[in-house]
């Protein structure tokens, strides 16, 4: 599994979350991955569906919104120098602090969605979600995406 | 045969992942010939949310359904699967 280098953030400082998602949408956005509008829908929806998840030892979170808005199905991953609060996904109202996010751009392609599955396996691994947090390079963040899917 | 209805907030990206799961688990568990998966996004089942026999979410439902559904985010954080299962079992063999 690879990530397109220039949908890769690393180490971004942000001071909330509304922060870190336009930052990855504009990018999205940029390289026509995604239509105009995507951010404000992914904002929105995540007021509605939020989606940290509280995974150990950092948060992930894997914003989203319907497959309408995207042209090309991508994920944008981007790691934060400080976390930041993202609501937890499903019904606990909690907050999770969040050091990792994957935006996916996603339409129903099943190629995709494979990916966020693997993805999701990813996270339930407390050492390599320390590791993603501490990737320094692009190509060194595709490495250890391909080693562990 | 038992209707399992998983939703997230749009239907495609999380139901996804907790649909290839609970298969797995199924077929792990001699289930896969009493139950039937259905997939969707919550906005498209509140209405007929009687019809399904064990419901699964990934995201915050309507108050009025709440006690019919279970979270289903342990398959995507990895924290608290079984007691997660234990309570799909108990659905399906009810």
């Amino acid at each position: 599994m690879k990530l397109d280098k220039e949908l890769i953030v690393l180490n971004l400082e942000a001071s909330s979350k509304e922060e870190v998602l336009e930052v990855l949408g504009n990018l999205l956005t940029e390289h026509g991955v995604v239509k105009e509008g995507f951010i404000e829908s992914v904002l929105q929806r995540e007021k509605e569906f939020p989606t940290g998840l509280p995974t150990e030892p950092f948060g992930v979170a894997i914003p989203h919104t319907d497959g309408d808005m995207v042209h090309d199905s991508k994920i944008a991953f981007a790691s934060l120098k400080n976390p930041v609060k993202f609501a937890a996904m499903g019904g606990s109202a909690e907050l999770v602090d969040v050091k990792i996010v994957f935006m996916l751009a996603l339409n129903s392609s099943q190629g995709q969605l494979d990916m966020l599955q693997k993805l999701v396996g990813l996270f339930q691994d407390p050492g390599t979600v320390e590791q993603l947090t501490a990737v320094s390079d692009a190509d060194q963040l595709n490495r250890l995406l391909e080693s562990k899917t | 045969m038992k209707k399992l209805l998983i939703m997230c907030g749009t239907g495609i990206a999380t139901s996804t992942v907790v649909k290839g799961k609970v298969e797995e688990w199924l077929k792990e568990n001699n289930l896969s010939q009493e139950v039937k998966i259905y997939q969707s996004k919550v906005s498209d089942e509140i209405g007929r949310i009687d019809d399904y026999d064990v419901i699964l979410s990934t995201t915050l439902v309507p108050n009025n359904i709440k006690d019919k559904v279970i979270d289903g985010v342990p398959l995507l954080t990895g924290i608290g699967i079984e007691s997660m299962y234990e309570k799909v079992l108990a659905e399906i063999k009810r």
